[in-house]
């Protein structure tokens, strides 16, 4: 029964994490229908700021949340801004093309600074945690989730409470008719990268304290934020939220009964069941998951 | 009309020229072809460009500390008379199928006939099928992997130890222990050099009759291992044995912490020795344990240089300025096989000399050399260090131990 709880609650951790790490990748895609594949990458610079920070200041690295989320907003915004505003009309293979040269562009360069080595950062509390019974709780895996959960919730809320945010919905869900009513679509555009790109760096800080990571590491992040995305339903919230925690329950569930090996199968295989049989995702809504041409 | 005729008359000139400044390059190469037999040729194909060029050059820089000094000492003295040595190296940029053109180029057209293994078991396990073919000796010195050895090929030998026996000294270890561990648990990675390594340790473990309580293999391109680790301390083993790249060994080791795992022996591998590996975990990384396959502080003395395995790393660190791993002398004991070899036998056919690297029994800075049947270093076996105060110290076997290994592991620390 331990092992239950364990597992349970491993699943959780995990899946907020995943969850932080997704909404980004989701938000783009919904607004934009821009699949980001530099997404991965972008959680990694977030990760490699947060390493920077921690080992030059000595400071928390719960603390360079702001830190990565502004540098990144702010290179997000200057990528859309002046390289994918000027594709994103085109073809969707133009915009694909871009994000993946910019991945390879963006790998290229981490191993260049940072060389192929591996980071982790490990605070003084850094495998301790709280005991219930026999089950760990660990203090960073907490702070990792309490910290992406609040950062979904808060994203959630401006999109749904402030003006911009508004602006970013409308745009969403009809471009033309927001142009109409005075919304500057690229400016919104750029910004919209930027959160996304906000959101990933933010992710990478979390990813940091738990994970180690390399210059080539993004990849697997980008390959669970399009299952998570899926899941939960494309540009949705607390569909990332619902996704995410089902992909981390099922990947523990699945290398504690199956087999370690199968963690993977199963997580796909649940991507498999979820587009045959409700392909707009758990919570998605009709307009965002419309392939727009 | 007239420019072309120029042109012509230029290029002609220019002909003639190149001819007349080759003339002496193409007498100079007779004549070294006509002083052929006071040299003794290798051939290597190594990966000198591309991925693995970092490791490649370590291995040409053992096999060229070899050269360097024999040749400063007159040659190998054979049947009474000195040969210089010479390696002939073709850059295979890190390509198993370039490798094996390269091997057949060095047997066919440069009429080597004693090869040295290229970088790497992907490498190794289709050029020495090459070899093979050809019926010429290679003496590897980097290829690890089981399965080169078990295709019934009598011309393949190897100084390093194969992976099966990684665990070996680990396991050696733990059972001269007074109160020796009794359960294991082995984890790896689902990729073929972890595999192997961990599949050796199951068999070593139940040879020594400890019990393995749990065996089980994640994906590569896994982020997290919690739930695997709440599974093993579950069961609860004295040994935690895991196979893997540095990566997931960082995490590993991180996640087994927060899971709560204690083994009295915790062993990687590899990872522990690896640049930026003590800097992630800092002190989480106190204790483990990794099986190398030389250090500069083992017993050792070979009998052609005189030299012990710390005579070799500073002698090695005066002539290339870097301190060695065990690539290079893992390298130059390649030579040291043919070296006693062609001692023996002079410098016979490739079959003869084969015979005589059957029958190796030497005693090399890089450890003992005597091959099994399949042409498998079973000299030598594994050390082991174990990673205390931030630093690697080699705690088996004993008569080359630094330290004595800390068991069962404190906790916390």
């Amino acid at each position: 029964m331990t092992l239950f709880w364990q597992v349970l609650i491993n699943g959780i951790l995990s899946g907020g994490l995943y969850a932080c790490a997704a909404i980004g990748f989701s938000v783009i895609w919904g607004v934009m229908n821009l699949i980001n594949l530099a997404h991965g990458s972008m959680i990694i610079l977030g990760a490699y700021i947060t390493y920077m920070t921690t080992s030059t200041f000595g400071i928390d690295p719960f603390l360079t949340l702001p830190v990565s989320g502004c540098a990144l907003f702010i290179l997000g915004f200057l990528i859309q801004k002046y390289l994918i505003n000027h594709v994103i009309g085109g073809s969707i293979f133009m915009t694909l093309i871009l994000t993946f040269g910019l991945d390879l562009l963006l790998i290229n360069a981490y191993l260049l600074i940072f060389s192929a080595d591996l980071c982790a950062i490990t605070p003084w509390y850094a495998g301790l945690g709280w005991e219930w019974g026999n089950v760990k709780i660990p203090y960073t895996r907490v702070g990792a989730f309490v910290f992406a959960i609040g950062l979904t919730l808060l994203l959630s809320l401006f999109m749904n409470r402030t003006k911009l945010g508004n602006a970013i919905r409308a745009t969403s869900f009809d471009k033309d008719a927001a142009s109409l009513a005075g919304v500057d679509v690229f400016k919104v555009y750029a910004i919209t990268f930027g959160i996304g790109a906000g959101m990933a760096g933010m992710a990478g800080t979390l990813m940091s304290v738990i994970y180690s990571f390399s210059p080539v590491t993004g990849e697997i992040f980008t390959m669970k934020a399009f299952v998570i995305v899926v899941l939960g339903g494309l540009g949705s919230m607390p569909g990332a939220i619902v996704g995410g925690i089902i992909l981390g329950l099922a990947e523990n569930f699945a290398s504690v009964l199956l087999s370690p090996g199968y963690k993977d199968a199963v997580s796909f295989f649940l991507l498999v069941i979820i587009l045959v049989l409700r392909p707009r995702g758990i919570l998605g809504k009709r307009f965002y998951a419309e392939v727009r041409d | 009309m007239r420019n072309v005729r120029k042109v012509r008359r230029i290029r002609s000139k220019i002909y003639s020229w190149v001819c007349i400044c080759c003339a002496p390059l193409i007498l100079l190469s007779i004549s070294s072809t006509l002083k052929a037999e006071d040299i003794v040729r290798f051939g290597a194909s190594l990966s000198l460009t591309g991925r693995m060029a970092t490791e490649g050059r370590l291995v040409k820089d053992g096999y060229d500390f070899y050269v360097k000094h024999i040749n400063q000492r007159g040659g190998i003295p054979i049947k009474g008379k000195p040969y210089k040595v010479e390696i002939v190296y073709y850059d295979d940029e890190s390509d198993p199928k370039t490798a094996t053109r390269l091997v057949e180029k060095l047997i066919v057209e440069d009429h080597i006939q004693y090869l040295l293994g290229p970088y790497s078991s992907s490498a190794t396990f289709p050029a020495s099928s090459v070899a093979e073919k050809y019926r010429v000796p290679m003496v590897e010195a980097h290829g690890s992997a089981t399965t080169i050895f078990e295709r019934g090929y009598q011309y393949v030998f190897a100084t390093l130890n194969t992976v099966d026996q990684y665990t070996g000294g680990i396991l050696n270890m733990a059972a001269g222990l007074k109160d020796p561990p009794k359960t294991i648990a082995l984890i790896n990675e689902n990729a073929l050099f972890p595999q192997l390594a961990m599949d050796g340790g199951e068999q070593h473990a139940k040879k020594l009759g400890i019990n393995v309580v749990y065996k089980e293999k994640y994906p590569s391109g896994t982020k997290d291992l919690s739930s695997m680790l709440a599974v093993v301390r579950e069961k609860n083993p004295d040994i935690l044995l895991a196979g893997g790249y540095t990566a997931d060994m960082i995490l590993l080791v991180k996640q087994a912490k927060e899971m709560g795992v204690k083994p009295k022996m915790f062993g990687l591998m590899l990872g522990p020795t690896l640049p930026g590996f003590v800097n992630s975990l800092g002190k989480d990384a106190e204790y483990l344990l990794e099986p190398i396959q030389w250090s500069a502080n083992m017993a050792w003395k070979d009998d052609v240089f005189g030299w012990t395995a710390s005579d070799f790393a500073r002698i090695f660190e005066k002539d290339f300025g870097y301190a060695p791993d065990y690539h290079p002398p893992q390298s130059a004991a390649a030579l040291l096989v043919y070296h006693h070899a062609l001692q023996k036998v002079g410098l016979a056919d490739p079959q003869t000399v084969r015979n005589a690297i059957a029958d190796t029994d030497i005693m090399t800075f890089y450890g003992p050399i005597k091959f099994n049947e399949k042409g498998m270093n079973i000299g030598k076996s594994m050390a082991v260090i174990q990673l205390q105060n931030g630093k690697p110290v080699v705690v088996y076997p004993e008569n080359s131990a630094q330290g004595k290994l800390v068991y069962p592991i404190p906790y916390p620390h």
